[in-house]
């Protein structure tokens, strides 16, 4: 029982968390949004660990945390160099790349 | 601590021998009173590893490079020296090359079917050297455009990146001459995971490889020289929706390992085959895992960053992106699906199919109404994707083979086809060279100014068209037939169909440069560089390496469509090595 | 323990922990402040926290904080500071129904995942105590055997990371520094002011910014209220002043002194 309450709450975040990448505009909530469904992905990684009895997936949690650490200081990066021309963080500024 | 235990690997280890460690841990956790001593060993073979070892070792001596090699002069005012470039791309393309030699002698000589490597995490077998070979070969040729600039040294990419577009520290950066070499080594780390990427034996690899190859074209989506908004714009949704996809690729992993209770891919290979009670779990983590594939490969409806990104990245990193990313993920996907699939075919056939059938006609519809090359390139590349699907939703050792030979064809005739674009610019009325003429309209004529250049593309154009004495025809008459033969007669027919009507948007480009004048104003609004090979326009020339890149990718597109057959036979003598 | 079955104590923390993770979470999606949604967010991190110490991994635990809530979260929460706290989404849609589209898309995944969940079987373990023990030993064991080259692979994102950060926003100087003899030398030429301006305000009076400061003939001094100030044109004047200020200026120099 125990592993399905925390795979229904892994599931829960992962879809809050996708959701919130298609409805917000702004790009670093958006951001945001994709690290809480690599945290899902952790959490169903631990329980599934506990599960097999297994310290496998403890592993893979700990190497996505380090991947996404990288990942954000790419995103943010790129992020604060397009703040730094447009000076918006909004995703909605596509009528340049409109045809 | 990354380069001092690369270090001591390299001095301990030989082919075989064991890497033993051991470390302290104090277990404060469960109160045990003694500090527990770990053991660890791995045994990596370096030399079936050597391909993604040269390319990364060689990636962080150009980082180091980068990092000793600006100076500053005695007024305090940044100073690049002028080998800094010449080392850099020294250092990439010995590195591609020799991992390319290494992956082509490695193919050459393999004898058995699969080895595993660095305790599991790396899988070698002949699928996955011919992979890396492709890959080595179009990033090579990638390279050669990326390296290439004007004599007034201006190449693709911003003169500073970090400035604002428009300010006056670009114009000072422009007036300077300044040039980011930090292109290099984040092109060789982009290589090393695209070459790790299908060789990875778990799924935690398979993610870490797949952030490795990501992130470094995420961040050269945003260099381009011209036009700098729109790149910047390309970076961030590629960023965006890249980031998207790998989250779902990893939310599928860990579902994966729960229905399993393996990460390495044979593990899970073995359980897969057994039906158990958790086989939901396993078949929505499959399908979030290639969810998460297709995203990287651009099939439909993950296809949006498609057009946007390759419209506004720099022109040699479309180029390089667009084959060797699909070469990378191709693999991958086949990987998996032939690796751990077999047994849920018939789960994974439906999505299979509505993929493939969706990115075939997607591409080809809305690629009939573009009116920019580069975009218009984009949604045939998703065409392709959709092509290459229907040879690995044939689920058959043609259709792996097919595949396989498209992948390499395909891959080749994209960065030659973007090397010619890199080429023919827009001309302001000072006599200054902007951007690349992308749109169509401004194309036209092109084969009277610039008769080897126009050739050229329209030579490309007929392989992405499938026209035979092309490449493009082996490959897709491969594929289809493949799919023939493995009852998806479905997907050859709209595979067929799409073809034909793609046939029209090519023939578009060509007729447009052969066949219609250039408009009268226009004359003094473009020129190309192809300069000395019979152009029409003023000399602005180039150091000549993207023509050398271009004329081998035309090479190979002609000599693989006229005489294929060894090389046909190599890539199914290796499919059957797998299946 | 089968690994199957939560002991009371685990229930407890998971159904107090878990809703709060959800709560922070749904942050994300309805509110409009985005200093707010990243501290939501970090509550729901530390509560993740919380929930993998339950499920036996105190060492992913603790750095769950100190990784992802200590430096990540802080990381955005700097590049919102950044930004701008007082910046919100604009919420006319681009794509007309955008958000329902979202909504229906997200609760389809929801259905789809939830109804994997309770179609599978769980029913059996393989010896449960795998997590027991030296928990940071044995991650340990296995990270330096089987996965040592996904490490140092991963070490070669993270130099890919550092640098792309150096390369998108260090702007590296391209003009000689001005030296403080050249800046002097350049504001005597052009006859301008070589010290500070004096500092706002009237002695024992009125010492706000925004009011000037009189010379000793008693003559207001614009320089003394910054620029924003005087741009924006709320500089006090001189009516706001008390009269006998004016009329009647302190005296300046030495008193006369009596024999």
């Amino acid at each position: 029982m125990s592993v399905t309450a925390y795979l229904l709450l892994a599931s829960v975040i992962f879809v809050i968390g996708a959701t919130t990448v298609l409805v917000r505009r702004n790009s670093i909530v958006v951001f945001m949004g994709i690290e809480l469904m690599l945290n899902a992905a952790n959490l169903a990684f631990l329980a599934f660990a506990r599960m097999w009895g297994n310290v496998e997936g403890q592993l893979a949690a700990f190497f996505v945390m380090v991947v996404a650490a990288a990942e954000v200081v790419v995103g943010l990066a790129i992020i604060v160099s397009l703040f730094r021309t447009r000076r918006t963080v909004s995703v909605d500024d596509e009528n340049l790349l409109r045809h | 601590m990354s380069a001092a235990s690369l270090l001591s690997a390299l001095i301990s280890a030989s082919p075989g021998a064991s890497l033993g460690g051991s470390l302290g841990a104090p277990s404060a956790w469960r109160g045990a009173a003694a500090a527990a001593v770990v053991e660890a060993d791995i045994s990596i073979d370096w030399v079936t590893l050597s391909p993604v070892a040269i390319v990364l070792g060689a990636a962080v001596l150009s980082t180091l490079v980068e990092a000793v090699g600006a100076r500053r002069s005695r007024d305090g005012v940044a100073v690049q020296p002028a080998f800094l470039r010449i080392v850099q791309v020294g250092i990439a393309l010995l590195a591609v090359a020799a991992a390319g030699l290494m992956a082509l002698r490695l193919a050459l000589h393999v004898d058995e079917a699969t080895s595993l490597n660095a305790n599991g995490a790396v899988t070698i077998d002949p699928m996955t050297l011919y992979l890396q070979l492709a890959i080595a070969a179009c990033a090579l040729l990638g390279l050669l455009v990326i390296a290439d600039r004007t004599v007034q040294g201006e190449d693709a990419f911003a003169p500073q990146a970090a400035a604002v577009p428009g300010s006056d520290y670009e114009s000072q950066a422009r007036r300077r001459g300044m040039t980011q070499t930090d292109v290099y080594p984040l092109v060789q780390f982009a290589t090393g995971g695209m070459m790790l990427f299908p060789a990875a034996g778990d799924l935690i690899t398979l993610f870490v490889a797949l952030e490795v190859l990501s992130l470094p074209l995420y961040l050269l989506s945003g260099m381009a020289r011209h036009r700098r908004l729109l790149s910047q714009e390309a970076s961030l949704k590629y960023f965006l929706l890249g980031a998207f996809g790998s989250a779902f690729f990893l939310f599928g992993a860990a579902w994966v390992y729960g229905a399993t209770g393996a990460l390495r891919l044979t593990d899970i290979a073995a359980a897969a085959a057994l039906p158990s009670g958790l086989d939901p779990l396993l078949v929505v983590g499959l399908v979030l895992i290639l969810v998460g594939l297709f995203f990287k490969v651009g099939a439909v409806p993950f296809h949006s960053w498609t057009p946007d990104v390759y419209q506004g990245a720099p022109t040699p990193i479309t180029g390089f992106m667009a084959a060797c990313t699909k070469i990378a993920a191709f693999g991958a996907l086949l990987r998996i699906i032939y690796a751990v699939g077999p047994g849920l075919s018939w789960d994974l056939k439906p999505v299979l199919w509505t993929v493939a059938i969706l990115t075939m006609v997607v591409g080809t519809v809305v690629g009939l109404v573009q009116k920019d090359v580069k975009r218009l390139l984009a949604y045939s590349a998703i065409a392709h994707a959709g092509f290459i699907l229907t040879g690995v939703a044939a689920l058959s050792s043609d259709g792996l083979s097919g595949s396989l030979f498209y992948l390499f064809t395909y891959g080749v005739a994209t960065v030659g086809g973007f090397g010619v674009i890199a080429l023919v610019r827009e001309v302001d009325s000072q006599g200054h060279m902007r951007g690349e003429a992308t749109g169509l309209d401004q194309w036209r004529g092109l084969g009277r100014r610039s008769p080897v250049l126009a050739g050229t593309f329209a030579l490309f154009l007929l392989s992405f068209a499938g026209i035979p004495l092309t490449s493009g025809f082996v490959a897709k008459f491969a594929v289809f037939q493949a799919a023939f033969g493995a009852g998806a007669a479905a997907l050859a027919i709209v595979g067929l169909a799409c073809s034909a009507a793609a046939a029209f948007f090519y023939a578009r480009v060509i007729v447009a440069m052969f066949f219609e004048p250039a408009a009268d104003d226009q004359t003094a609004e473009f020129e190309t560089l192809a300069d000395g090979i019979g152009s029409a326009g003023v000399g602005i020339r180039t150091l000549g390496l993207n023509q050398i890149a271009v004329a081998m990718s035309l090479a190979f597109t002609l000599v693989l469509g006229v005489a294929p057959g060894w090389f046909l036979n190599f890539t199914r003598g290796l499919s059957q090595l797998i299946s | 323990m089968n690994g199957l079955e939560m002991s009371t104590a685990e229930q407890v923390l998971f159904w107090i922990v878990g809703p709060i993770t959800v709560l922070g979470a749904s942050a994300l999606l309805f509110s409009k402040r985005a200093v707010l949604t990243a501290c939501s967010v970090m509550v729901t991190m530390v509560g993740l926290a919380f929930l993998y110490v339950g499920l036996g991994s105190p060492f992913l635990g603790v750095v769950q904080v100190v990784v992802y809530t200590g430096a990540i979260m802080m990381l955005f929460v700097f590049v919102l500071m950044l930004v701008g706290v007082d910046v919100s989404d604009s919420f006319v849609e681009t794509i007309r129904g955008q958000r329902w589209i979202g909504a229906i898309f997200g609760l389809g995944l929801l259905v789809v995942l939830a109804g994997a969940v309770y179609r599978s079987t769980f029913t059996f373990v393989i010896g449960g105590e795998g997590a027991a023990g030296d928990n940071a030993g044995a991650v340990a064991s296995l990270l330096f055997s089987d996965f040592a080259f996904t490490l140092e692979v991963t070490g070669c994102l993270l130099i890919v990371a550092a640098m792309g950060a150096v390369i998108l926003t260090h702007r590296v100087r391209l003009t000689k520094p001005v030296t403080q003899p050249q800046l002097m030398a350049g504001r005597t030429k052009r006859g301008l002011r070589l010290t500070p301006p004096p500092a706002p305000g009237n002695y024992a009076r009125h010492n706000a910014a925004d009011v000037p400061a009189i010379d000793p003939s008693g003559r207001v001094i614009e320089a003394s209220v910054p620029s924003s100030l005087r741009l924006r044109g709320q500089v006090h004047t001189l009516r706001g002043l008390s009269q006998d200020l004016l009329e009647d200026p302190p005296a300046c120099g030495p008193k006369e002194v009596k024999p």
